[in-house]
């Protein structure tokens, strides 16, 4: 059963990244971008790290991808289209990227990491919630800090003389 | 429960996808994807070692929480300064835009 959600979440998760790397169109690409990342989402609940996983859902889907399928819409889907010419880079690109899966497949060792038993009450929420406010606290505050000035820096970049 | 070997290679994939994404495309939009793409296979990598470990700890969920946050928020930023590029140039192709070359 979960051999079988592992290759349907991995291959969700692949296809959707290829789709969204390579749509014609950049909705679709973002849609097939929000695909993957459920993917993902699936990878890590396999993983039983099921809060990151409803975070990630909550993040990436809820905030990222549309986030830029409003970028899309507002910088026009028609934009940087062409076709690109280069397909000397395609060729190399690709030829690189499959040196780099053949190597670390090269490398793998299968059994390296066997499967391991479920985490029962270890992996839970209580324990993550516990070490992200008391282990981790100064640094939750501080990609608080980061956020807001990542706010205040969209917003000043938006703001525009429109005056002048 | 699948060996753990599988999820590395789900990672590796998506890291090569994404590779292959910065290195061909010149949009920038479509590099934002990749760049998106790569984050995710470091994360998926994360949590992946994170249940490696027995007894367990949470520090990789803990660390895979912030990395979330911190790439919307790039993801945030980069979608503004895309907004003003494409307001200033009509263009976000990366290859055309070259006001800062020196």
């Amino acid at each position: 059963m979960t051999d079988l959600l592992f290759l349907a979440f991995a291959a969700v998760t692949i296809g959707a990244a290829i789709l969204a790397i390579e749509a014609r169109d950049l909705v679709y690409g973002a849609a097939a971008l929000g695909i993957a990342f459920l993917g993902v989402a699936g990878l890590f609940f396999l993983l039983d790290a099921a809060y990151v996983g409803w975070f990630q859902i909550a993040v990436y889907i809820g905030a990222v991808v549309v986030l830029i399928l409003f970028t899309v819409m507002l910088v026009g889907p028609r934009m940087g289209e062409a076709p690109l010419g280069l397909k000397r880079v395609s060729l190399l690109a690709a030829i690189l990227v499959s040196l780099l899966l053949g190597m670390t497949g090269a490398l793998a060792n299968a059994t390296a990491f066997p499967g391991q038993d479920s985490c029962g009450s270890g992996c839970d929420l209580y324990l993550l919630s516990t070490s992200l406010l008391k282990n981790y606290g100064v640094q939750l505050e501080f990609v608080s800090l980061v956020m807001a000035a990542a706010v205040i820096g969209a917003l000043a970049l938006s703001k525009t003389d429109r005056g002048q | 429960m699948e060996p753990l070997s599988s999820f590395f290679a789900v990672s590796v994939i998506l890291l090569g996808i994404g590779i292959y994404g910065l290195m061909t495309k010149r949009n920038a939009i479509r590099i934002l994807f990749s760049v998106e793409l790569i984050y995710n296979a470091a994360n998926l990598n994360i949590i992946a070692f994170a249940r490696l470990r027995n007894p367990p700890i949470a520090t990789g969920q803990v660390l895979v929480l912030f990395t979330i946050a911190l790439a919307a928020m790039e993801a945030a930023v980069g979608l503004s300064i895309i907004i003003l590029v494409s307001r200033l140039n009509a263009e976000i192709d990366l290859s055309k835009l070259s006001k800062l070359k020196g």
